[in-house]
This record gives structure tokens, sequence and C-alpha cells, in this order.
């Protein structure tokens, strides 16, 4: 029973932690959009705000991503280890 | 301090707006549920501070990374990275947080908040597209 129980909270912090993984994409796809926005506005300085603006929504659309990963590591760090746990245990008692 | 770019102000401005809006919505439906009690307000106030102050964070970055100090391309792409890895580790302390000690389904729904935000700023800024097409219909000519 200990065993299934160390089982399942060691594959719930791997998931947790593979899940955060995903958390790398936003970061170099924003990196590599700021870095093109440096170029525009090297070449065009006065469309500055307008390419704030629209930075700053595609950061935004871009971090989405990050954050689906983090909401699965919450989950999985949080709630299913419990939840699991019960099922396990009720399992072992339904079987005797 | 630096001062902070107008745009970044009216963009926070306009994204916490919306953070409110939804986080009010939000409780509704928790209250006519019948699951509304106060662990759920306590978990979408934390969770939309934190969503909004990520947002406001990555303007601030987003600002200094295309300002004159970091006008190199390389420089200014890993600020970003490490500003987003570290807004990233920041918001994962706290819905963590607001999801461990208050309610779970209501200290992570508004860390989306933004994004709904983002998709419906086009029905807001029919001014600023109509004034980019211009330019393109001009620079076409």
């Amino acid at each position: 029973m200990e065993l299934a129980i160390g089982i399942i909270l060691g594959c719930c912090a791997l998931g947790a932690g593979m899940a955060m993984i995903a958390g790398i994409g936003p970061g170099i796809g924003e990196g590599n959009a700021v870095a093109k926005a440096c170029e525009a506005i090297g070449r065009q300085p006065e469309s500055r705000s307008a390419v704030t603006t629209t930075m700053l929504m595609g950061c935004a659309v871009a971090e989405t991503t990050g954050l689906y990963a983090l909401v699965i590591a919450i989950l999985l760090i949080f709630l299913a280890p419990g939840r699991l746990v019960n099922i396990l245990v009720e399992t072992m008692n339904t079987l005797g | 301090m630096k001062k902070i770019d107008p745009t970044v102000k009216s963009e926070t401005l306009y994204i916490s707006a919306w953070t409110i809006l939804l986080s009010v919505l939000m409780q509704s439906v928790f209250l006519i549920v019948g699951l509304w009690k106060l662990d759920v307000l306590f978990g979408n106030l934390i969770s939309g501070a934190c969503a909004v102050l990520n947002f406001f964070l990555m303007g601030i970055t987003v600002q200094k990374a295309l300002g004159e100090k970091y006008s190199d391309e390389k420089n200014a792409s890993q600020l970003m990275r490490f500003s987003q890895s570290m807004r990233m580790l920041m918001q994962l302390a706290l819905v963590a947080t607001g999801a461990y000690f208050f309610n779970p389904v209501a200290a992570i729904i508004p860390i989306f908040f933004p994004r709904i935000a983002v998709t419906f700023r086009p029905l807001f800024n029919k001014k600023d597209i109509k004034d980019v097409s211009d330019n393109a219909s001009d620079d076409s000519e």
C-alpha cells in the first residue's frame, strides 16, 4: 500500500516537472518577438507606440501556453495526489 | 525610477478592467450555483491580482527591452526570457498559494482573464486597425 502511494506521489511530482518544460517555449517566443520589435523600431522609430501595443498583446497571447503548463503542474501537485490516493484506498477496501 | 510608458499604463488599465469584470461574473456564477464561500473570493483576489501584476511587469519589461539601453536585439531577447521565467515562478507561487489555502478553481481560472481580454481587444481598437490599414494602403501606393 505504502509503495503504491509512493509511486502515485512520485509520478505526480514527475508529471508536474515535465509539464513545466512547456514553460520554456513562451520565453523563447517572446524573446524572438522582442528582438524583431527592436529591429522594427530601429528602422522606424516613429512606430514605437504601435509596436509596443502589438508586442504587449502578442506576448500576452504567447504566454497562455506557459499558463496551461502551469495549471497542469499545480493540479498535479495539489489536487491529483489526494484524489488518486483516495481512489486507491477505496479500491483496496472494495477488494478487501 | 524611469517613467512608465503611457501605452503600458493604458493597456494595464484595460486588462485590469476586464479582470474585474470577469471576476464579478465568476463570483456571480459561484453564487448562482450555490458554491460561493469566502475562500472563493480570496482565491479569486489573489489570482486576479497576480494576473494583472504579471501583465504590468511584462509591459515594463517590453518597455525596457525596446528602450535605448537594450537596443541590441540579443540583449533584449535575453531580458525578455529572464523576465518570463521570473514571472512564471511568481505566478506559480501565488496561484499555488491560492489553490492550496483557498478554492483551487477560483484561484486557477482568473489567470486566463488577460487572455480573454486580449481576445476581445479588436472590438475596442477599430480606430487603430483603420489607421494601420490606411498606412498600409499609403505604402502600397
